[in-house]
């Protein structure tokens, strides 16, 4: 029918609805407008379901089912956290091919890459805050993910290899968010990353731990080399591999249909394919809906929690010839460096996470339980809440707390300055820091308040010390601050002790505050960080 | 838990847009603080980099261009100078800006100053010319030597420590440091100082920069540990040598510095023409100075 003709039936306005309609169906691959109020409204559909045909007739909605049992829609059956983790990885892989615009996988560029992206892209620690932000929330959801699964035993039959392809992308995540690390070419991650592989050395026997180790590398120490093939890992391997078995996954898990709760059938059974007609919620439009408006919250809890209280840390460039104090890996594997403070390298990094990660792909092979209820699954449970608490408390292990601590005056100067990050020194900041030899045994007020503060830190971590160690005895310190250049204080830390023997004992650390350093915290609110902001503008405005 | 789920559809689209909405606001803070937010990050990694240039500095450059930058004289220049940042490049006629001058001089060194006025050639830092510094650590010292700047432009011509290099083709004029201000003003043609009468020899002592390298104690800065303690000559100068008396040995060791090494110390460092620079009424005075504690006050 041509135009005019339509016009000579219709009038103009008429023919004008018409076209409007057709582009509308066009755009919802099948749903008239009229159709599509119905679904706003919450009218039921007709039948035949005029609300399939997108199903059939695109892409991404046919590989979604066409409708769920209603008890599996349910918030607390899922938390949607299958849905969350797909999201997260998608929004890694937009994040990060911006984030490779600006970035060169080479140790003359890596580090000085990542400075420009802060300080001359628009957006870009932005960018880089989100990429890493969502990075760790993959990691958690994945994790929450696989915890839920398992204590609502949904990876018993038939949906065994479900939980095994999950196995398998667990560890991907683990690895992309790993891999990544060393791309910043910071101490953090030259040192987190050095430990890492340094465990892929402990492979028995000593030709392939070493083999790999050099595979890893790329050369005895990492270097260039080491980097590229992390990048490389990162940005192609590990997200090819976690796609194929995404697909493999949801595959399995739209084979199947998400598992019922356990209350909803009976022991031994699967129904979720079975949906009897009442039960039936239909993607269009009610999951769809609901899914839609979840991401969207998520998207804005992202964006609010990247913009007012999440950093992205860069540490001091990678310098291979200095070990920082208290090098940890990320917080994921702390329960690992947890094991390697208590074991040997070849039982606690290659063959206790080696038998772990077999036991827990194995474990809907192992699990002779049919019965998918918590009373029934009394030893599962039980083993599972122990097995996270020691996971817990290997993490607690992990950290700088636990069994690595240095001398006593080297652990005050850390804990009032790292050598990375802020600590409180930097945090009053050079305002607050007056030139002069200060000594703790003087206990006065200052001038500032700020430094008075800090002054009776020092004080009470000396203290503290005195007490823990005993080879540190009538400690007293001093902070001498002085002016070096214009806008630049040097802060030297001299901490007098007497040893057991009775000798007098001095340590002495050397620091360097300039007016506009930046020091920040990876988590907390950035306070700091817009106050400095704010600073920068003000004159602006006054000048306007 | 159940109650968290929200079953009404339309409640569930006013809340997804709601969530969209914030998260609109959320970005838009980004962008309308991004410029000042980049401004932040400039100033804070260039600060940062001062910091560590400032390490650096410490570590290994003070033992020649002195703690506060201001040189040892015949040692090593001043960097902490007025000169240095107002004629330096122009009295050298370097092309490129004053970064570069000094990256290229910590880069690659300044290997032709052997023999020069200067006790030590400068060395090559960079990795790329055989030195131990990094890319990076090369662009920190020098961002820490340019933050000298401030200080050093308020520095007047008499607390310029500038020493002039004797071996350019156009000499340097102390007085040209004064007239930096004004590029134009002509130099001032005065006539060089004659000495009148023996200098002082702690004047000496300081001008020739001895103290750069020997440690004399009582001598303030004079702390250097390249060449070997000065303080000792006073009880062991006399039995170094045999037949030679204690003047006679620090005089041929100021004047012939090779004639005599102390074991540990290298040979040829030393500047050789201390006999030129000195009339035989000074370096007389400075011989006995040196061997008696009580004339430098001590």
């Amino acid at each position: 029918m041509s135009l005019t003709q339509d016009i000579r039936n219709k009038g103009v306005l008429g023919a004008l609805a018409a076209i409007g309609e057709d582009v509308f169906t066009r755009i919802t691959a099948g749903i008239p407008p009229g159709e599509f109020r119905r679904m706003l409204q919450g009218v039921p559909p007709g039948r035949p379901n005029p609300r399939l045909k997108p199903h059939s007739e695109t892409f991404l909605l046919h590989i979604k089912p066409t409708y769920y049992h209603e008890s599996v829609t349910r918030w607390n059956h899922t938390f949607r956290l299958g849905l969350l983790s797909t999201y997260l990885f998608f929004l890694e892989l937009i994040t990060g091919i911006l984030l490779m615009i600006w970035y060169a996988p080479t140790p003359e560029r890596a580090y000085t890459d990542m400075i420009r992206l802060l300080n001359n892209v628009p957006f870009g620690q932005f960018l880089r805050d989100l990429h890493r932000l969502g990075a760790e929330a993959m990691v958690a959801i994945v994790t929450a993910h696989m915890v839920r699964t398992y204590l609502t035993g949904s990876y018993k039959a038939p949906r065994q290899f479900t939980w095994f392809s999950g196995v398998v992308l667990l560890v991907v995540t683990l690895f992309l968010s790993f891999s990544g690390y060393l791309l910043p070419w910071d101490q953090l991650a030259f040192w987190a990353v050095t430990i890492g592989t340094s465990m892929a050395e402990a492979v028995p026997p000593p030709i392939v731990g070493e083999t790999v180790n050099l595979l890893a590398r790329g050369a005895p120490d990492i270097g260039a080399n080491g980097l590229m093939r992390f990048y490389l890992l990162h940005v192609l391997f590990l997200p090819a591999i976690l796609i194929l078995f995404f697909f493999v996954h949801y595959y399995k898990v739209v084979h199947f249909g998400i598992s019922l709760p356990a209350s909803e059938e009976e022991v031994g059974q699967d129904t979720a394919n079975r949906i009897p007609a009442d039960r039936r919620v239909y993607f269009l439009p009610d999951v769809a809906i609901d899914e839609l408006s979840f991401l969207m919250g998520t998207t804005a809890l992202l964006t609010l929690l990247t913009v007012f209280f999440f950093q992205a840390p860069l540490e001091h460039i990678a310098n291979p010839q200095s070990t920082p104090l208290h090098t940890v890996a990320p917080w994921y594997f702390y329960w690992l460096q947890g094991l390697l403070k208590v074991a040997d390298k070849t039982i606690a990094g290659v063959y206790i996470p080696g038998i772990l990660l077999v036991l827990l792909a194995a474990i809907p092979y192992l699990d002779p339980n049919p019965s998918r209820r918590g009373k029934d699954r009394r030893v599962a449970i039980v083993s599972g809440i122990v097995a996270g608490a020691v996971m817990i408390v290997l993490s607690w292990m992990g950290t700088p707390n636990y069994a690595v601590q240095a001398a006593a005056p080297v652990e005050v100067v850390q804990e009032m300055m790292p050598e990375e990050g802020m600590g409180p020194v930097r945090e009053v900041g050079y305002e607050h820091l007056p030139v002069g030899t200060w000594d703790t045994r003087d206990e006065v007020e200052y001038e500032d308040p700020e430094f008075t503060k800090i002054m009776e830190e020092y004080r009470e971590l000396i203290d503290v010390w005195e007490k823990k160690d005993p080879n540190f005895n009538n400690p007293y310190g001093l902070l001498i601050i002085s002016q070096v250049q214009a806008d630049l204080k040097q802060i030297d830390w001299e901490i007098h002790w007497v040893s057991p023997e009775g000798t007098e004992e001095t340590f002495l650390k050397h620091f360097w505050l300039h007016k506009n350093s930046y020091y920040w915290e990876q988590y907390g609110p950035k306070t700091e960080y817009f106050q400095r902001i704010f600073e920068v503008m003000a004159p602006q405005d006054s000048a306007e | 838990m159940q109650g968290l789920f929200i079953k009404s559809p339309i409640l569930k689209i006013i809340l997804g847009i709601l969530a969209s909405l914030g998260m609109f606001a959320f970005v838009l803070v980004v962008l309308f603080t991004e410029d000042a937010r980049m401004e932040v990050q400039t100033l804070n990694w260039e600060g940062r980099s001062i910091e560590n240039g400032a390490a650096l500095f410490k570590n290994n450059c003070t033992t020649c261009h002195g703690e506060d930058g201001k040189g040892l004289p015949a040692v090593a220049p001043a960097l902490n100078s007025h000169y240095f940042f107002t004629r330096r490049i122009k009295d050298v006629k370097f092309a490129g800006s004053l970064e570069q001058y000094i990256k290229l001089t910590v880069a690659s060194g300044r290997p032709s100053k052997k023999n020069s006025q200067w006790a030590q050639e400068m060395p090559t830092w960079s990795h790329r010319y055989g030195g131990p510094f990094r890319d990076d650590q090369v662009n920190d010292v020098v961002k820490f030597v340019l933050n000298w700047e401030k200080t050093a432009l308020e520095q007047t011509a008499e607390e310029d420590p500038w020493q002039c290099f004797q071996d350019v083709p156009v000499p340097c004029k102390q007085q040209t440091i004064a007239a930096v201000e004004g590029e134009a003003a002509p130099p001032a043609e005065e006539a060089p100082k004659e000495t009148a009468g023996p200098r002082d020899p702690a004047d000496i002592f300081a001008t020739l920069g001895c103290g750069g390298c020997h440690t004399l104690a009582g001598v303030p800065g004079a702390v250097g540990t390249v060449g070997p303690d000065l303080t000792k000559l006073a009880t062991e100068a006399g039995s170094r040598v045999e037949g030679m008396s204690a003047e006679e040995y620090v005089r041929e060791s100021i004047v012939n510095p090779n004639a005599y090494i102390v074991e540990g110390y290298p040979s040829g460092v030393m500047p050789q023409n201390f006999g030129e620079k000195l009339s035989e009424e000074e370096l007389n005075n400075l011989v006995d100075w040196i061997l008696n504690p009580d004339q430098r006050g001590q």
